[in-house]
């Protein structure tokens, strides 16, 4: 009889064995220190922070930012391939013996990072908090409601009907973000009540669709988008081969691109355009972009703010600089009758200018300097972000070179 | 006048090990307007063949010019005078299927209107209207096939080389491929076309080049072959079947 725990360690083993001799990599590349330096950086603003707290102060809104999406979110490493569809189904009986780890994995993984965030975060609660919630409690009910959460998270990818299972989504966040809520915001006893009758009304609720045994189909993509994520956070810092990437619809992004000339030389910006607008990497350099405008308007108009609007446009460079890599070895680049040599030049030139975008919109956060009387600042401000996007554009130019005399 | 011949294959040898050629001596000609089918059983070498073509692979010996181009002395006219229908769809999963033939236009240099006149009278033949602005992530096999074929068509190079285009495809896509490539090459586009559905590809292909272990065993029109072979008024399929269960060579 097939050994299914063997087969997924097996399994676990493999891919841990293709990620990790780039860690090394990555802390080569200087991740390591700036991290290091983040760090020390984050642990003397919050030492200070602590020690001297604005009035006012909505910590109860901050845990519940803070810590509810850790409690609640979270997903599975199952591990599983395609061709599992037709070798494994006759396993489907025992198959929960093969789901085991990955459930202990998911609650084991939340536990780590709700503890330190938890560890982290203490000082700053009961520092601002008058009503603190002893911190054992605290850490038990969060504990608790992980293992709801996941169980939510399992049930949802069986359900047959798509619909279902987003709807039972959104139930899941809004049935966790109350529990962590009334906990925050309510005495203890009457607030564990809460939530344990919230929690059996939850669970009884995730009876009523039906479920498919093993969702096959949804557990290989689920599995396949996870292991993408990971290799795309690799890829931020080291070249990583063969990496498979999301594609979500984005309709409403459709158009970009479709202005660009209409010329054989500028087809691979075409294709880089639509790939980047359907990719994570979209959302990840527009998060980059929304945090790093806020952080930089909250640094207020001065060196913080500035140094953080321009860590933000280089991060967003490195972030981008992403898309040389995309379709590097496209089969159809390779057959149709595309100009030599351009695609280094469409990459190089895509990337610029979606930097650029971001440089000036992030930039728009120091306006109130421009009219406040410091308009020198912030014309040094965009000058800035705009010399770190031609910097990068003539770096991303220079790395090139040898790639691009392989076209 | 005589015409040149849109593809042309000299004595060509070639395979993925030096030691060991997959190809030996192949010579063929595609003229315009010809419909040719490359027929063999499994490994014959047809998909090689192809590749050669396709320059995906370099040949051992021997050359091969498409409409009087090489690879060597002028790889933008070669490619752009040819487009390969693959076996198994290759897409871009993050483009739809009018990016997809939107792409393959700019790339082939193709007037946008005319791309625009060429997508809508394709996708109205291969009833994909509806599935136009669907990521190719969420077709069926059947319709990225169609996608992969479109794309080809949108191009309107001098030559189509299309490897087992059936596959997938459902009995109203087959009958819309083959009607299709009639009309093309009477307006005097070639067709190099692999297929092992012989009694389909029988009625529509001028000649025939028969691939076995690597060597082409015979070619010509149906009637040559059948009178190289002994076999006058055969169907196709048992002229092959005679010629590889006998490996004649």
């Amino acid at each position: 009889m097939m050994d299914l725990l063997q087969l997924r360690r097996k399994r676990s083993g493999s891919f841990w064995g293709g990620i990790v001799p780039y860690f090394g990599y990555v802390l080569q590349s200087g991740v390591a220190v700036l991290f290091l330096f983040c760090l020390i950086a984050f642990a003397a603003w919050y030492t200070a922070f602590v020690r001297d707290l604005p009035a006012g102060l909505p910590i109860r809104w901050i845990a519940l930012v803070l810590l509810a999406p850790f409690a609640i979110g979270g997903g599975f490493r199952t591990y599983l391939q395609p061709a599992d569809i037709v070798f494994l189904l006759p396993q489907e009986a025992r198959m929960n013996r093969y789901f085991a780890p990955a459930w202990r994995g998911a609650v084991i993984r939340k536990y780590v990072i709700l503890a330190i965030l938890l560890i982290t975060f203490w000082p700053l609660y009961i520092t601002a908090e008058d009503q603190a919630k002893p911190f054992g409690w605290t850490a038990l009910v969060l504990a608790a409601w992980s293992i709801v959460a996941s169980l939510g998270s399992w049930r949802e990818l069986t359900f047959v009907s798509r619909r279902a299972a987003a709807g039972y989504r959104l139930l899941r966040w809004a049935a966790g973000a109350l529990a962590v809520a009334a906990w925050l915001w309510h005495p203890a006893g009457r607030a564990l009540l809460f939530i344990v009758v919230l929690a059996a009304a939850y669970l009884a609720a995730l009876r009523l669709p039906p479920r498919l045994r093993v969702p096959w189909e949804i557990l290989i993509a689920a599995e396949k988008n996870h292991a993408a994520r990971a290799m795309t956070v690799l890829g931020w810092f080291v070249e990583v081969p063969g990496r498979e990437q999301r594609v979500h619809v984005r309709r409403w992004l459709s158009g970009l691109g479709s202005r660009i000339p209409w010329e054989p030389a500028q087809v691979y910006r075409y294709l880089l355009t639509k790939s980047f607008v359907r990719s994570d990497m979209f959302m990840i350099v527009l998060r980059a972009g929304v945090v790093g405008a806020a952080l930089a308007y909250l640094g207020g108009q001065n060196l913080l703010g500035s140094v953080v609007y321009l860590f933000f446009v280089f991060v967003i460079g490195v972030q981008l600089s992403e898309l040389r890599r995309v379709h590097s070895e496209s089969f159809w680049l390779s057959l149709y009758p595309v100009p030599a040599g351009r695609r280094k030049d469409n990459a190089v030139r895509l990337i610029f200018r979606i930097q650029l975008w971001y440089a000036v919109l992030m930039w728009l956060v120091f306006i109130p300097s421009l009219l406040g009387g410091q308009p020198l600042q912030a014309v040094y401000m965009l000058a800035g972000g705009l010399a770190i996007a031609f910097l990068q554009r003539v770096y991303g130019k220079r790395s090139r070179k040898g790639e691009e005399e392989d076209e | 006048m005589t015409q040149s011949p849109v593809l042309e294959i000299e004595a060509l040898s070639g395979g993925y090990n030096l030691n060991r050629p997959v190809l030996h001596d192949i010579g063929m000609k595609v003229m315009p307007g010809e419909m040719v089918g490359l027929i063999g059983l499994n490994g014959a070498g047809k998909s090689t063949t192809m590749k050669h073509i396709l320059g995906l692979m370099n040949p051992q010996k021997g050359e091969i010019r498409v409409n009087g181009a090489t690879r060597a002395r002028d790889l933008e006219q070669y490619q752009g005078a040819l487009a390969f229908v693959p076996e198994t769809p290759l897409l871009y999963e993050e483009m739809t299927v009018r990016e997809h033939l939107e792409f393959t236009a700019r790339a082939y240099g193709v007037e946008r209107g005319d791309y625009e006149a060429r997508a809508a009278e394709l996708s109205r033949l291969f009833r994909m209207e509806e599935k136009m602005d669907s990521l190719s992530v969420h077709l069926s096999k059947g319709m990225k096939q169609k996608v992969m074929i479109m794309c080809a068509f949108v191009a309107r190079p001098k030559l189509y080389i299309i490897d087992e285009p059936f596959l997938g495809l459902d009995p109203l896509g087959i009958r819309s491929l083959l009607d299709f490539m009639v009309k093309l090459r009477g307006e005097g586009a070639s067709i190099l076309l692999s297929s092992h559905i012989l009694s389909t590809i029988e009625n529509y292909c001028d000649r025939f080049v028969i691939l076995h272990q690597g060597r082409i065993i015979t070619q010509g029109t149906l009637e040559e072959i059948a009178a190289a072979a002994g076999m006058q008024g055969q169907p196709l399929e048992q002229i092959f079947y005679s010629l590889v269960q006998d490996g004649r060579s």
